[in-house]
């Protein structure tokens, strides 16, 4: 019977603060069904879902959204892997090298656009240096890299912060299995290498995975980065969201909201679709039964 | 073959570096910088302005300053103590309502600030805890315990429970066999999750100024302002001594993990 | 199993959610020791306010202001009134959301009392009961300085202000550009064309919905459209279209010789102020009519840099400061405010910042006048009787995010 309990014991904090979350979370969907009654608006309707869902440049944000938040999570997910790889394969997990990864993570992500356009832009040093190497002639000969219309600026930006982050959200996990088990493979015979893909990485599949998730579904809400680094069309869809609920019209507030519904949706829907792919991969990892 | 295996990984990791250094090189740079115009490599016009007018409020940011390390350090601890509790519950138990709940967990990613700071913010004016340095905390714990379940979750997998059950079996209580066995082997994982949840904390800025009203500042709610006014040599100084604040705590709680950690390991070996 | 205690679980979420939902739409009537403040004389708000702080939501982002916030108006207050101000930097949009969750709540002692505020937003919150007021009429100095008939005070962005909200300081909308790198300056949108194909690429404007590059392509409006029609028009998007058409054709024609040929527009006017600073562009625009002569002196700007309006002249505005409807502390924020329009104050932002006084000159005493005629507006600056004379009025602020929903459909990368 103990036993029982102790669960529920253990989250039982978790639970509390998971209960304001939903307050919260709540009023925000009441007001996307446009019932704010400090502006008059009390009946709830679908109104603003309509609308938001026929203006025609909305697909092009969905899908910019999807594209950017996509394949900057990829692409930090695995040069951040092997980043992490080589790092715990030549015993760099700590000390200077980590206090070097440490940087982007806690550099806000308003700076990462500051750094972004210092270097990348039309007037940054790599266009600067290419001017005095001779390459171009003219300031406007440099490719767009940042505000283009394909996102190239935010991903980097991206790249630059989330990179890290995966080396330092999973380098723990893979330090420590790899001390262990690495050892005790090591000792049964097998290479270093070898261990590694074999037993280390498999096991942290989960934690990588995650990392992969937590990017991908953040970018996909930010608005700081794509409203700084992005182009003026397509926007992506929390720009879009950013923008009505700056509006000065209060009563705009519930296109913001059902913007950021559409946000919430796409975002549940990875979260499932992770979910089933994780599944397996759960059963695994937990150990009891 | 193996020296030149050695000598790209440490070619890639020299470039990894370079790339993560350079901007903040040009980031110092810019603190005394006044106009850097094109095409010039190095900036035309120096000034001092910047950094003169962070030292003139030395007093006021210094006070700030502790009082945000102090908030964003009890959100840590918090979250991580938390983190640990829920990371223990889905991993090591089988129980009802586990799938919901380990859903809810990772929630709170999924939805942006936007669409639920508002709504807190009105049940925590009911609740009185608006304008309070403890709605702050509270409404930090909420968008940090996320990254601090994920990462415990993994951690405690890792880990799992077998040796604390060996030494349940030669005598040890319930607690004892975690705090002695689990824990000391958790340390690097729990100090990943207390590092993220600190940042997540430290660099929240709308629900800080929403829940604390402006009546609670931290560091992130003055410098903010700055970041987004384009004054650069301004926002830059700030940016500056935001980093190295940062790093410089989490170079403390490091080596406080490192010898607790080591303490830990002497007593459980002798 | 299962599914029960998900249910259970979001019953209670509902109670929470629906707990929290309730109970709001309360109105200002708060009544603080008594007597209401609606009723007191001036001396006795100041009374009442005496050893109280105020709270001073605004932006925060320009450094100067805030310094001088801090290090004049701040100790002036603590000096006079024995009152404590305490200066916020936060968005207007952020404000308002914290007001408006103020009041959803039914919070009746505020944490918000002096709000920095203009055009759309405070239409938007007087709209919204969201402001307290009017309050204007009791303050002495608004009355003994100010020109109450003038339509910079009475009209916000052709709105009417009714007494919710008291004038702070003036802007104007002006341009601004290197006279060593463009000796020849346009003086209307023709010449603005023809220095844009000189100059091609190097000439843009930030991406509406910002402040400045809303005001520019309303300065184009008026130039070719005219103002007049505007000040009336309905707030109706087929009407506006018809009325702004010549102007979109020539933001269209402008375009290829935009930076980025006008597919992409900076996000921000602080974006492109760096910009022009880095040598990028060749043309900016602010509302801070004489900030040039600041930034020269800093160095961010060259010496031979100027500011210029066209001949027909550019927008100017007012932004003011209002009260919130649940203010703890009303009294204190309207004494902070009276102290705002006080002919010394403003003289001194004249001079640190060259803001643009809201105080009328013709009600001045000498002595007084002398303290702004001793100001020396610098290096860059077009003399503030020219600039004066070339005043535009803003159009009606419903019209504004209408013609900023159009620019993105009909401009944008056409």
């Amino acid at each position: 019977m103990k036993r029982k309990l102790t669960p529920y014991l253990l989250l039982v904090p978790q639970i509390l603060l998971t209960i304001l979350f939903l307050i919260g979370l709540v009023t925000g969907i009441t007001q996307s069904l446009g019932v704010i009654p400090a502006f008059g608006l009390t009946e709830p309707t679908l109104m603003y879902y309509k609308e938001v869902l026929t203006k025609p440049d909305l697909l092009k944000s969905v899908l910019f959204s999807l594209k950017l938040a996509f394949s900057s999570a990829l692409m930090s997910t695995a040069a951040g892997v092997c980043l992490c790889a080589m790092l715990v394969l030549s015993r760099r997990t700590k000390g200077k090298m980590m206090r070097i990864v440490q940087l982007p993570i806690i550099v806000p992500h308003v700076v990462v656009a500051l750094f972004v356009i210092n270097i990348c832009s039309q007037n940054g040093l790599l266009a600067r240096v290419c001017y005095r190497l001779g390459m171009i002639g003219e300031q406007q000969e440099f490719p767009m890299l940042i505000y283009d219309s394909h996102g190239l600026g935010i991903i980097f930006a991206y790249l630059w912060k989330e990179i890290p982050f995966i080396v330092y959200f999973v380098i723990a996990l893979m330090a420590n299995i790899d001390g262990k088990l690495g050892e005790a493979s090591v000792n049964l015979g097998a290479n270093r290498f070898q261990t590694f893909f074999r037993v280390t990485l498999p096991l942290c599949l989960h934690a990588i995975c995650s990392g992969f998730l937590i990017i991908f579904v953040f970018a996909l809400g930010a608005y700081e980065l794509p409203f700084i680094l992005g182009a003026t069309a397509p926007k992506a869809l929390p720009v879009q969201a950013y923008i009505q609920y700056t509006h000065p019209d209060l009563r705009n507030r519930p296109y913001a909201m059902a913007l950021n519904g559409m946000i919430i949706v796409i975002s549940l829907v990875s979260a499932w679709v992770y979910f089933v792919l994780m599944r397996k991969n759960m059963k695994n990892l937990t150990i009891r039964e | 073959m193996r020296k030149k295996r050695v000598t790209v990984t440490n070619m890639v990791l020299a470039c990894f570096v370079f790339t993560i250094i350079l901007p903040v090189v040009v980031l110092l740079l810019w603190t005394v910088t006044e106009r850097w115009a094109w095409p010039d490599l190095f900036p035309q016009v120096f000034s001092m302005r910047a950094l003169a007018g962070i030292f003139q409020k030395g007093g006021t940011l210094t006070r700030i300053f502790l009082s945000s390390i102090m908030i964003s350090s009890v959100v840590a601890v918090l979250s991580v103590v938390i983190g640990t509790l829920t990371a223990r519950a889905l991993v090591l138990y089988e129980f009802r309502g586990k799938g919901l709940i380990h859903f809810l967990t990772v929630l709170p990613f999924m939805v942006p600030a936007t669409a639920f700071a508002m709504g807190i913010q009105i049940a925590f004016i009911k609740m009185g805890l608006n304008n309070t340095v403890m709605g702050v905390v509270v409404s930090h714990l909420i968008c940090s315990l996320p990254y601090a379940v994920r990462l415990m979750m993994d951690g405690t997998a890792a880990v799992g429970d077998r040796l604390e059950e060996q030494a349940r079996v030669l005598g040890a209580s319930a607690v004892q066999a975690f705090v002695r066995v689990t824990l000391p082997v958790l340390v690097p994982v729990l100090l990943s999750a207390f590092s993220m949840s600190y940042i997540v904390s430290f660099s929240q800025y709308f629900l800080t100024l929403l829940i604390g009203g402006g009546q609670v500042r931290t560091f992130t709610v003055v410098m903010v302002p700055y970041l987004l006014s384009g004054e650069r040599n301004i926002a830059c100084a700030y940016s500056v001594i935001f980093l190295g604040v940062t790093l410089a705590v989490f170079g403390i709680f490091e080596k406080i993990a490192d010898r607790w950690s080591r303490n830990m390991d002497t007593e459980f070996y002798a | 199993m299962k599914k029960r205690i998900v249910a259970c679980f979001m019953t209670i979420v509902m109670i929470f959610g629906l707990a929290a939902c309730g109970n709001n739409g309360q109105k200002e009537e708060d009544t603080k020791g008594g007597k209401k403040e609606s009723d007191m004389t001036f001396d006795e708000l100041k009374e009442a306010a005496k050893g109280s702080t105020v709270t001073f939501y605004g932006w925060g982002g320009d450094e100067l202001l805030n310094e001088w916030l801090d290090d004049v108006f701040a100790p002036a207050m603590k000096e006079e009134y024995d009152i404590t101000m305490e200066r916020v930097p936060m968005d207007i949009d952020q404000v308002l959301s914290q007001l408006s969750g103020e009041l959803q709540a039914g919070e009746k002692d505020g944490s918000i009392d002096m709000i920095w505020i203009n055009g759309e937003n405070f239409q938007s919150a007087k709209e919204n009961n969201m402001l307290y007021g009017p309050f204007v009429e009791k303050l002495p100095n608004f009355e003994e300085y100010i020109d109450t008939e003038s339509e910079d005070v009475t009209l916000d962005f052709a709105y009417p202000i009714e007494g919710y909200e008291a004038p702070y300081g003036k802007a104007q909308m002006v341009m601004i550009a290197d006279t060593a790198v463009t000796p020849d300056l346009p003086k209307n949108t023709d010449e603005l064309k023809e220095f844009a194909e000189n100059n091609k690429g190097k000439v843009t404007y930030p991406a509406l919905p910002d402040f400045t590059g809303s005001v520019f392509v309303r300065n184009v409006i008026y130039d070719i459209c005219g103002y007049e029609q505007f000040l009336d028009m309905e707030a109706d998007k087929e009407t506006v279209k018809e009325a702004i058409e010549p102007a979109l054709e020539y933001l269209r024609q402008l375009n290829p010789y935009l930076w980025n040929e006008g597919k992409t527009f900076p996000d921000s006017s602080t974006t492109m102020d760096n910009m022009f600073a880095d040598g990028e562009l060749v043309l900016n625009m602010t509302y801070d009519a004489f900030g040039t002569s600041i930034k020269i002196e800093d160095g961010t700007y060259t010496e031979t840099t100027q500011s210029f309006q066209f001949d027909k002249g550019t927008i100017g505005n007012t932004n003011f400061m209002a009260i919130a409807a649940n203010s703890g502390n009303k009294a204190g924020a309207m004494v902070a405010i009276n102290e705002m329009m006080s002919p010394k104050i403003q003289a001194d932002r004249y001079d640190t910042m060259k803001v643009l006084p809201v105080v009328d000159y013709d009600k001045l005493s000498d002595e007084q006048k002398e303290a702004f005629d001793k100001v020396d507006l610098g290096k860059g600056n077009i003399p503030q009787d020219e600039l004066l004379s070339k005043r535009l009025p803003e159009m009606p602020a419903k019209l504004v995010p209408i013609i900023e929903e159009i620019w993105l459909e009909e401009v944008v990368g056409k």
